[in-house]
């Protein structure tokens, strides 16, 4: 019976680049009952170098772990913190992945920390478990990081693509199937993206009039919840304390909802700025504000600044007290509004790149292990 | 008929005007003149006034030594105003001096400080200010027992190559390997993810960095 705790530290000692020298500690650190082993742990090519003023560490592990239950494994979340570099923040790495039991899986930890030259010269980073998602939905792990729903949500979603096209498959044979992927790629490689910083405070510091801008909402037919008025305010490339207003039109209980947001510029461009989740406790046929203070703040790309001119916001998933959970169809994710912006899920870019390095033998093959 | 002289008329009038002749004339004249008679009158009052008020005064008085020490006191001020005289002129000039000087060292320094911190690369000013923020907060003592106003401060970032955590200057990211498909969100209540698909495990793979609120 294998050992289900382990408690490996790591030392990359001697890890030297041009004149600095540094060593770091990686911890490992799994509860004792944990579905899953750590079997070896290779530290790569990192490295810990003097950039100007700071010391820059560069980890880059290979951890091999391995399902020790009889189970099957849809996810796993690893929680990385450095308590000398960012007490107040910390990192997660989760995987996806359909893995057996007994059967070893890997994870990649590519990290970077910059910190003063002063102070220690070790930085403990440490990884530990955050929940483990079985196949059958159930769950082992703190949760500290809310990785049972963001897994369920994730596994959920794959449920449903992978449904979607077997039904292709079913319908319309491999040719079908082929030609849904390939649209899938266009429409990967034509979605647009924007770099987006999270500014704590509020304060909007564009030298440009503030505005309030209404939300206009996207209205998903199936969707349990249904957001009512929003506002916003808008600051050229800045968009803060977004307020909302939702009303659960199902009759179940509902205890978490996210609402994606998306920007519109001033050439008609549409791009995904992120989301708004809510912890709340929304009972049938009731109505609930949301309320963030939060700033999300667009970088100048090259020489063209976003200046936002319009918001559209959608129910992108809901979480009901039971714990069961409501995500949009592939009928409602087939709106044009969506579709030119929404990515695809992690499942999608899956198997869209089993086909491309495997071709469509390979992808049907993989559809019909499910 | 000549007037005798105030001095003699002050003198008639105390008792005090020597010389028999003389005070005989002065007397016959000021008996005859009633202008001179009622000068020598109001000197006479003021006398006895002045006796009256002297009457006052305590019995064992040393005029003596109030004369000499109203002679010193008035010696005392005399010196210490030449002193004052000789002080102030080149005083003045000297502060005019030191005013213009500070004046320029500080609109010097103000110049220095402003195209110092304009030249200042964005993170090397985070990092001097969180710098100051860490003295001010760590070595002045009861200072800092009054909460700094809350400032404006990117805790999060997400790029298409990494996602980042930053606090106090230092800085955690988690990478990623450039991706097409490498899908970038940030959560409001906190948090930055990307998902992407590993080329070499075929994993789907989501990295998040979450910045707790003190």
């Amino acid at each position: 019976m294998p050992s289900r705790s382990i408690c490996g530290v790591l030392a990359l000692a001697g890890l030297c680049a041009g004149a600095a020298h540094a060593a770091a500690v990686l911890k490992i650190d799994l509860p004792k009952d944990s579905p899953v082993v750590v079997l070896s742990a290779d530290p790569g090519d990192s490295s810990e170098t003097a950039r100007g003023g700071a010391m820059l560490l560069d980890l880059h592990a290979m951890l091999s772990l391995r399902n020790s239950t009889q189970r099957r494994i849809r996810g796993v979340t690893l929680v990385v913190t450095a308590q000398d570099v960012t007490p107040g923040g910390k990192g997660s790495v989760s995987i996806a992945s359909d893995v057996g039991p007994e059967e070893t899986f890997p994870v990649r930890v590519d990290l970077r920390l910059l910190r003063p030259l002063q102070g220690s010269a070790n930085v403990p980073v440490s990884i530990g478990l955050d929940g483990v998602l079985f196949e059958d939905l159930s769950f082992y792990g703190p949760d500290k990081l809310s990785s049972r729903r963001t897994m369920t949500l994730a596994e959920f979603e794959a449920r449903r693509d992978r449904k979607y096209f077997k039904s292709l498959l079913a319908e319309g044979g491999p040719e079908r199937l082929r030609q849904e992927i390939v649209e899938s790629m266009a429409r990967q490689a034509d979605r647009p993206s924007l770099d987006v910083q999270v500014v704590r405070g509020g304060r909007a510091t564009n030298l440009e009039a503030e505005k309030q801008v209404q939300f206009a909402f996207l209205k998903l037919p199936d969707s349990p919840v249904e957001p009512t008025e929003g506002v916003a305010r808008i600051a050229g490339n800045e968009v803060r304390a977004p307020r909302l207003e939702v009303k659960n039109r199902s009759d179940r209980a509902i205890r978490y909802l996210e609402m994606g947001w998306i920007l519109r510029d001033h050439s008609g461009g549409e791009f995904l700025a992120g989301s708004v989740p809510a912890e709340l406790n929304l009972a049938p046929g009731q109505k609930s504000p949301i309320l963030e203070s939060t700033t999300l703040k667009f970088p100048q790309r090259g020489s063209s600044t976003l200046a936002i001119e319009g918001m559209t916001g959608f129910i992108s998933s809901v979480e009901y007290a039971d714990g069961t959970v409501w995500i949009p169809s592939r009928t409602d994710l087939g709106s044009v509004e969506l579709q030119r912006v929404i990515g695809p899920s992690g499942e999608e870019q899956r198997l869209v790149q089993i086909y491309r390095k495997k071709g469509i033998r390979a992808l049907v093959a993989e559809l019909n292990k499910f | 008929m000549k007037h005798p002289s105030e001095t003699q008329l002050a003198l008639l009038a105390g008792g005090d005007l020597a010389g028999y002749r003389e005070r005989w004339r002065v007397a016959r004249h000021v008996a005859q003149c009633g202008d001179c008679q009622a000068e020598m009158n109001s000197l006479r009052d003021a006398s006895e006034q002045v006796r009256g008020l002297a009457a006052e005064l305590p019995k064992d008085l040393n005029w003596n030594r109030l004369a000499g020490e109203m002679t010193g006191n008035i010696r005392v001020g005399l010196a210490a105003g030449e002193a004052i005289a000789r002080f102030d002129k080149p005083a003045a000039r000297r502060l005019r001096l030191g005013w213009n000087a500070a004046l320029v060292l500080t609109c010097a320094t103000a110049v220095f400080l402003v195209a110092f911190w304009i030249s200042l690369p964005q993170p090397q000013a985070e990092h001097l200010m969180a710098a100051f923020k860490r003295i001010r907060t760590e070595r002045i003592g009861s200072f800092v027992r009054t909460p700094a106003p809350p400032q404006d401060e990117v805790v999060l970032e997400a790029t298409s190559s990494s996602i980042e955590v930053k606090e106090n200057g230092r800085t955690m990211s988690l990478t990623h390997p450039h991706s097409d498909g490498a899908t970038v969100s940030v959560s409001l209540q906190g948090s930055a993810g990307v998902r992407y698909v590993d080329a070499d495990t075929g994993q789907v793979t989501t990295n998040k960095v979450y910045y707790a609120e003190p």
